[in-house]
């Protein structure tokens, strides 16, 4: 999508220059590196606390269904502090709830994404060869295949549902995690210390794990980040176009295309899970960038 | 990605010389290795849908023919419409009829060629609107923040990428529409047609290219950005160019920008392929004649022969993003396209 | 006696890092007369580039720079940006070192080449193509119509560096500086490029300073030496005083990589005395001299008070509390 591959994106953070900087100015670029990464992690610890703790503390009215007396009701009214729905189900509590399915669906796409593949991909950038070769068509095939159709396809012939989502979306997070892995993994195979690795006679699969894996790590921990916010926007697309988490069950996507038919008169229907949803992406996005930063990955 | 091997230039400059470079030319050979792997991927592809989309529950001719039919005018048209054959015959099929220029037939009864013809201008259209005029835009921001690295012009434009990047297109569809077409009324909310005159085109198109190019500017933003400083701090010919009395924008635009460029061509042509889906959805938003739309449709129609052939195309355009990333470097980067000399 | 083209007086440069200010040039003075040659040797670290760059301007912004040096009489320090680039390219020019990364990859050499002139003179395209066919002949490169259309990673080393010259001399610099330029490329090429160099600058009457680690280039190419290190200058005098047979070396330090120099006559299987020890931590400012660490022949003065600059015999000056005797060994 305008949701990029993630891999094409480019370190942000201007490389902080060693040589020219002053006592008093590398103070504040110590702050501004601090800043750039508990700001973010604390927006998303906040985030998943709404989400997962405090429904279990407090007990919020329900996410799906509404009185249809309290129809509408505006923002910080007495018990619905986001307001009511025409239908007059809470809006915080949809928003808590579709939280809930939002990060669940791109945790596991990503967990599987990243599993599977990162095999792919370390195995077809570390073996090289036809085993390259056949892989990386593998993978080709899979990035040419139009993920959204595939969830639009699934979602239609056997109902929607949060598991239908993540297989869906997994097929667009296999090929990408496969790419950034098999190029980490041809960088770091042609330094030196591999050579001096193989010529040890340490064993591939010994070679692998100690060596290739921890030093793509950083770059494949920092591309998940990037990668978990883009599979909520993905996700939320689909439960926009209503392929994804059926109705009525939350989620923040549909709020919005529920929102969209009362957008002029009331656009708070479409921004409250709007701007929920950019908050967390953005966030992600900083903390990878931090990361990234720290780690120097490029 | 192996690019290219290195040729020996012999011969001189001039006609005979550079037509014996074509002929032989690296660029070719980029070229034609691209597109001969392209066709298992295309194949691929099609093959996949039609895996999927067989193997899940349809009920297509039921669809069809209503909740009266019975069993037996359901199979019979599951017959006819070769829906009860095995997949892969099927596709088999499909691909001897593709070969041949034929996209098949939709549920509907037209042909799906013809729906393509009338819908694909207006969603290349809308793309090239979104990339041209993102990409002009990021190139302008990314040199006024590369100027000066972590000034005010480049705090701005990390602040902005950083929006664009992590907003929804369809979200921000929303607010394009409340503030442009409900509040202002510059622009209509949805663009059913696009009019006739360059003005109404122009009006149509706007809202949606801007959704969706709002993600892409921000990303080609921050990569040319990256890009430039990096050249600008860390590249001896960048000292080159200073030493000789060059004002600092012309170093930046003559000598950084054209070597930044590269990377960005090939981010874009690999982009190409994840646009499709963003473009439908927009589509979809803003009712845009497209063959976006028709996809969605199509979709819920259960309606394979369009949807195969809008895949098709996706695929296309996925593939030809790839070739053209590739074929960038090959043609531009003249390390590439002249080898070296024997001097 | 002619005003010297060149003159530096007590330059100081100094720049930030992690909080911490780095003298790479601690008080540097030379001059350089108009057509004459001046070589500055020194290890990485001494402040021997980071002088000539800031002389030129192309430190990055923030590094602090004081002192004079005056150019044809125009102070160049504390100069905007926009007034040093008058002078940058036109009176005075720059080699560096790896004509591999140096010359723009994607840009024509001939092109390259002409923008140094446009830069400077108002000339039209053409006017700029025969021009820098000239100076592409003047460096000796053959073809030079053909060259001008290819690009730098068509050209052998030796040819890109005569390029990198062929764009420094542009527009008749009076004064040339030659930061490594030789180092990247082989001995026989080395030695082409040098006399090159050197022809040049009889011909066309400008100034040279060479910037190298490599004694042997100075002895034999430059009409004055100039020793650094650890940013300050602590042997000067002629070449012809300093090297040969009556040569007169009294620094320590130019003693010890005069020594590390691998002779033919040497016994074989001696080992190379090579010069112990590494360059100085700039952040960290000693009391006395700075070469004391690693010179064999430190006494206790040396520790304690650094020794000054001093014109101890015509022409001659060094700064050593103990310098060797008659170039001999110590």
């Amino acid at each position: 999508m305008a949701v990029p591959l993630p891999e094409t994106l480019a370190t942000p953070a201007p490389p902080s220059l060693p040589s020219l900087v002053s006592s008093r100015h590398l103070r504040a670029q110590r702050l501004g590196r601090t800043l750039r990464f508990w700001v973010p992690a604390g927006f998303l610890i906040l985030m998943l606390g709404m989400c997962f703790l405090w429904p279990l503390v407090y007990k919020l009215p329900s996410p799906t269904n509404g009185n249809i007396i309290y129809n509408n009701e505006a923002p910080f009214s007495p018990g619905h502090w986001l307001g009511t729905n025409q239908l007059g189900v809470d809006q915080f509590s949809q928003i808590v709830y579709g939280g809930q399915v939002a990060f669940e669906v791109s945790a596991a796409t990503t967990a599987i994404g990243m599993v599977i593949g990162c095999t792919i991909g370390v195995v077809a950038g570390y073996a090289g060869g036809w085993v390259d070769a056949v892989l990386s068509r593998v993978l080709d095939v899979l990035i040419a295949f139009p993920a959204l159709v595939l969830a639009l396809v699934i979602a239609e012939g056997l109902g929607p549902s949060e598991i239908h989502v993540i297989i869906a979306l997994s097929v667009f997070a296999i090929p990408a995690f496969g790419r950034v892995s098999r190029g980490a993994t041809i960088v770091v195979r042609g330094l030196p210390f591999m050579t001096a690795a193989r010529l040890a006679g340490t064993r591939g699969w010994r070679i692998i794990a100690r060596h290739v894996l921890p030093n793509i790590m950083p770059g494949i921990v920092t591309f998940s980040l990037l990668g978990i916010g883009i599979v909520i926007i993905l996700e939320g697309a689909l439960d926009f176009l209503g392929y994804g988490i059926p109705l009525p069950k939350a989620s923040w996507g549909s709020m919005i295309a529920q929102g969209q038919q009362i957008m002029t008169a009331q656009p708070e229907y479409v921004l409250i899970p709007s701007l929920f949803l950019l908050v967390t992406v953005v966030s992600l996005n900083m903390l990878g960038d931090a990361l990234r930063e720290r780690w120097g990955v490029r | 990605m192996a690019l290219v091997q290195q040729i020996q230039l012999q011969g001189d400059s001039g006609a005979r010389g550079s037509a014996r470079r074509i002929a032989g030319s690296p660029v070719l050979r980029v070229v034609g290795r691209r597109l001969l792997s392209a066709i298992p991927v295309l194949i691929g592809v099609t093959f996949l849908t039609f895996a999927v989309m067989s193997t899940l529950p349809n009920d297509t001719a039921q669809a069809i023919l209503g909740l009266q039919a019975t069993p037996g005018q359901v199979a019979a048209l599951n017959h006819t419409l070769g829906l009860d054959q095995p997949f892969w015959l099927q596709y088999w099929h499909w691909l001897v009829k593709v070969l041949h220029g034929n996209l098949g037939t939709t549920l509907e009864g037209g042909s799906v060629n013809h729906e393509l013809a009338v819908h694909l201008p207006a969603t290349l259209e809308l793309l090239a609107y979104a990339l041209v005029v993102s990409l002009l835009l990021a190139i302008i921001m990314a040199v006024l923040a590369a100027r000066k690295p972590n000034g005010i012009m480049d705090r701005i434009s990390l602040a902005i990428s950083m929006l664009g990047l992590s907003t929804a297109p369809y979200a921000f569809a929303f607010l394009l529409i409340v503030v442009f077409a409900v509040k202002l009324p510059w622009f209509p909310v949805i663009s059913t047609s696009l009019g006739s005159t360059p003005v109404s085109w122009f009006k149509a198109l706007t809202l949606p290219a801007a959704a969706i190019g709002f993600g892409l500017f921000a990303i080609y933003t921050r990569l040319l950005r990256a890009d430039i400083v990096e050249q600008m701090q860390r590249e001896d010919y960048i000292v080159t160019a200073k030493a000789k009395g060059l004002a600092p924008w012309r170093v930046l635009i003559k000598h950084a920008l054209r070597n930044s460029l590269f990377t960005l061509i090939t981010v874009i042509g690999l982009n190409l392929g994840g646009l499709v889906g963003a473009v439908a959805i927009i589509e979809t938003v803003f009712q845009v004649p497209g063959i976006g739309n028709d996809l969605l449709t199509g979709i819920g129609n259960h309606d394979l022969p369009l949807i195969e052939g809008i895949v098709l195309v996706f695929a296309l355009v996925t593939v030809l993003g790839n070739l053209l990333a590739d074929l960038a470097y090959a043609v531009l980067d003249p390390r590439i396209r002249y080898g070296s000399s024997t001097s | 006696m002619s005003e010297p083209l060149l003159m530096v007086d007590d330059l100081r440069v100094s720049f930030a890092m992690a909080g911490l200010e780095v003298r790479a040039v601690d008080g540097v003075s030379f001059s350089v007369d108009p057509g004459r040659s001046l070589a500055i040797i020194g290890e990485s670290g001494s402040g021997k580039t980071v002088s000539c760059r800031a002389l030129m301007g192309l430190l990055p912004a923030g590094t602090a720079i004081h002192g004079s040096a005056r150019l044809r009489g125009s102070e160049l320090i504390g100069l905007s940006d926009a007034e040093l680039r008058k002078h940058r390219g036109s009176d005075m020019a720059m080699v560096f070192q790896d004509p591999a990364r140096s010359l723009n990859p994607t840009m024509k050499v001939g092109a390259q080449i002409s923008e140094a002139i446009k830069t400077h003179r108002t000339v039209g395209k053409s006017e700029a193509q025969a021009q820098t066919i000239e100076l592409l002949r003047l460096v000796r490169i053959p073809a030079a119509e053909r060259r001008f259309q290819e690009y730098p990673h068509q050209l052998s080393g030796g040819m890109r560096q005569r390029v990198m010259i062929a764009m420094a001399l542009a527009c008749r610099p009076k004064l040339l500086i030659a930061d490594e330029a030789t180092t990247a490329l082989d001995v026989t090429t080395q030695a082409q490029i040098m006399e090159l160099l050197l022809d040049l600058q009889q011909e066309l009457g400008m100034a040279l300073i060479l910037i190298s680690h490599d004694l042997g280039l100075a002895a034999s190419y430059a009409d004055e030496v100039v020793v650094m290190y650890a940013g300050k200058i602590v042997e000067q005098a002629p070449a012809a005083r300093l090297f040969g047979r009556d040569g007169a070396v009294r620094m320590r330090y130019t003693r010890a990589l005069l020594d590390a120099i691998p002779h033919l006559e040497r016994a074989a299987h001696s080992s190379l005395p090579v010069v112990g020890g590494r360059p100085p931590d700039p952040t960290v400012r000693l009391s006395g001299c700075s070469f004391a660490p690693r010179c064999a022949s430190a006494a206790d003065d040396c520790r304690a008070k650094a020794p000054a600059l001093v014109e101890h015999a015509p022409n001659h000056l060094w700064a050593c509390w103990h310098p060797c005797e008659n170039g001999g060994a110590a």
